[in-house]
């Protein structure tokens, strides 16, 4: 089983990164690949619960993420020094993720056999 | 050593595609193989037809094409990402009843499926960013 791991660094709505690269660890786990998701820099900002992207036309990120767990995607991290810097925490997020530093990010990179979305 | 290489940016969006293709050549010049070139977020425009190249500057979905012919290596695009932007097959344009084929010859459209399919067949994964 081979380990992937998408890197989502980008704001939920400036363009169709995330969406694409969460299309990339749907497919990987149907694929049986064990898939996990990495959510740092502007990427953050797609954890945020109350999205609603109808007016945008756009489907709302947050929802999609729920798909997640569907196919059992279920390491889910978040760069902690990225939500600290925008004033974010746990409580501000529509999911459980966890939390890592950067030196836990650096072993989760380390022991993937492929990382997407790593350069923004 | 085999190897899986995407592409993220289109002609003139990014650098992908020159360093991608240059990368892809070198790779084979040192003896390696590759499973699949996968052309992903804005890197499907790689394999837009009806773009015209400006003279004196490359022609990338042409260069993309030699480099299928001369390799054989499977030039991969992904459907979702295509059709959205308007990179339509033959089948898809009579599917979506439009009114241009503008897929490039060499290319083909594929399901995502294909790129987890080159990864896990591969030694190395390299992604050429946006």
């Amino acid at each position: 089983m081979k380990k992937l791991l998408c890197m989502i660094s980008h704001a939920p709505y400036r363009d169709a990164h995330t969406l694409e690269l969460l299309d990339v660890a749907l497919v990987g786990a149907v694929f049986d690949c064990e898939v996990s998701v990495l959510f740092r820099d502007e990427g953050v900002w797609a954890l945020l619960k109350d999205q609603d992207a109808t007016s945008l036309g756009q489907r709302t990120v947050s929802k999609v993420l729920e798909a997640l767990e569907t196919y059992d995607v279920n390491a889910v991290y978040v760069c902690a020094a990225s939500l600290a810097s925008r004033g974010l925490d746990q409580d501000d997020l529509a999911l459980s993720v966890k939390t890592i530093d950067h030196a836990a990010q650096a072993l989760l990179i380390a022991e993937q056999e492929a990382v997407l979305g790593a350069q923004t | 050593m085999k190897y899986t290489i995407a592409i993220h940016s289109a002609p003139y969006g990014g650098s992908a595609g020159q360093a991608g293709l240059a990368f892809a050549r070198a790779v084979l010049a040192a003896g390696h193989e590759i499973s699949r070139v996968f052309f992903y977020h804005e890197g499907v425009y790689q394999a837009l037809s009806s773009a015209v190249a400006p003279q004196g500057e490359v022609d990338l979905p042409a260069a993309w094409r030699t480099f299928g012919e001369e390799t054989g290596i499977e030039l991969a695009v992904c459907i979702a990402n295509g059709i959205k932007r308007g990179v339509l097959s033959a089948d898809e344009n009579d599917r979506y009843e439009r009114n241009a084929v503008t897929l490039a010859p060499g290319f083909e459209l594929v399901g995502l499926g294909q790129l987890i399919d080159a990864i896990v067949s591969s030694d190395r994964y390299i992604e050429f960013p946006q």
